[in-house]
């Protein structure tokens, strides 16, 4: 019997997570994605809990990873081991958020552009090394960010978000940052001409 | 799929405006919900779509249905 997993549309680590549950209570597992991040992550974790994997693209960004496990291997990966959402290659990138809106012209629009950028930078692949907030920017790790689950989300992935101290302290809103941590000049800089800077 | 994860549905639009003005009335009637691009599987627009767990399909559709103009609603 040959379990499926629909994990298409699904941001990391879940594709991961189902695929891991997946195994352990089956042999053979089909895990549908659609973004190259859950590709690498899950044939990560069929390696790891030593699958032979065949990668299929049905075409349309569509992949299905047939995963066959080793009856005789153990059919837990390491206990206790975190989800794997390696940054592939991680770190050659920032990306710099310094508005609270993708683009000028129109505020309503800019406020739709940067919920579906942020989202989607949760599923690229490899993600950034680091996120970084400043001036109206830094509105977006507050506790009334329309993309903090994102936010929390690439954290959780692995991504440093730094959150410009002096903006928040300008701004008067230091005590309701929600995500990432407060951070400097000598560090935003530094940051910013170590990697190639991604800014929406 | 297993229990504890989300299935999510979408709503998609014909305008940005019809996503933007829903989004509003999701919010106002309390309806959790996500903005997010429509998925590579579904279009290859640039458009945008609202996102939502399977279990808000009702409150989701009662909403829409008094208040938005939307093109369907659809299984992600």
């Amino acid at each position: 019997m040959r379990e499926i997993i629909d994990a298409r549309g699904l941001a990391c680590p879940q594709p991961v997570l189902l695929a891991r549950k997946a195994l352990e209570a089956h042999e053979r597992v089909v895990v549908m994605v659609d973004n190259a991040a859950a590709v690498e992550n899950v044939r990560r974790l069929g390696a790891k809990m030593g699958c032979e994997i065949v990668v299929e693209d049905k075409g349309g960004g569509i992949v299905h990873l047939h995963l066959t496990r080793d009856a005789a291997a153990p059919a837990e990966a390491a206990p206790g081991e975190p989800a794997v959402c390696a940054p592939a290659g991680g770190g050659t990138y920032v990306v710099a958020l310094p508005e609270n809106r993708m683009g000028r012209g129109n505020a309503e629009l800019g406020d739709v552009l940067m919920k579906a950028f942020v989202h989607t930078l949760t599923q690229l692949d490899p993600l950034p090394g680091k996120v970084i907030c400043y001036n109206a920017g830094i509105f977006l790790a507050l506790d009334d960010s329309p993309v903090l689950e994102d936010l929390r989300q690439l954290k959780d992935a692995g991504v440093e978000i730094l959150v410009c101290g002096t903006c928040l302290n300008f701004f008067g809103v230091a005590d309701r940052l929600a995500v990432g941590s407060v951070s400097n000049m000598y560090e935003i800089a530094g940051s910013m001409t170590e990697a190639r800077v991604v800014s929406p | 799929m297993s229990a504890d994860v989300e299935t999510w549905w979408v709503v998609l639009f014909d305008s940005v405006h019809h996503a933007v003005q829903a989004e509003k009335f999701l919010k106002e009637e309390g309806v959790p919900h996500k903005i997010v691009p429509v998925p590579r599987h579904i279009s290859s627009d640039c458009g945008v779509c609202i996102r939502f767990a399977a279990a808000e399909r009702e409150r989701v559709e009662d909403v829409l249905g008094r208040r938005g103009t939307y093109r369907e609603i659809r299984p992600l």
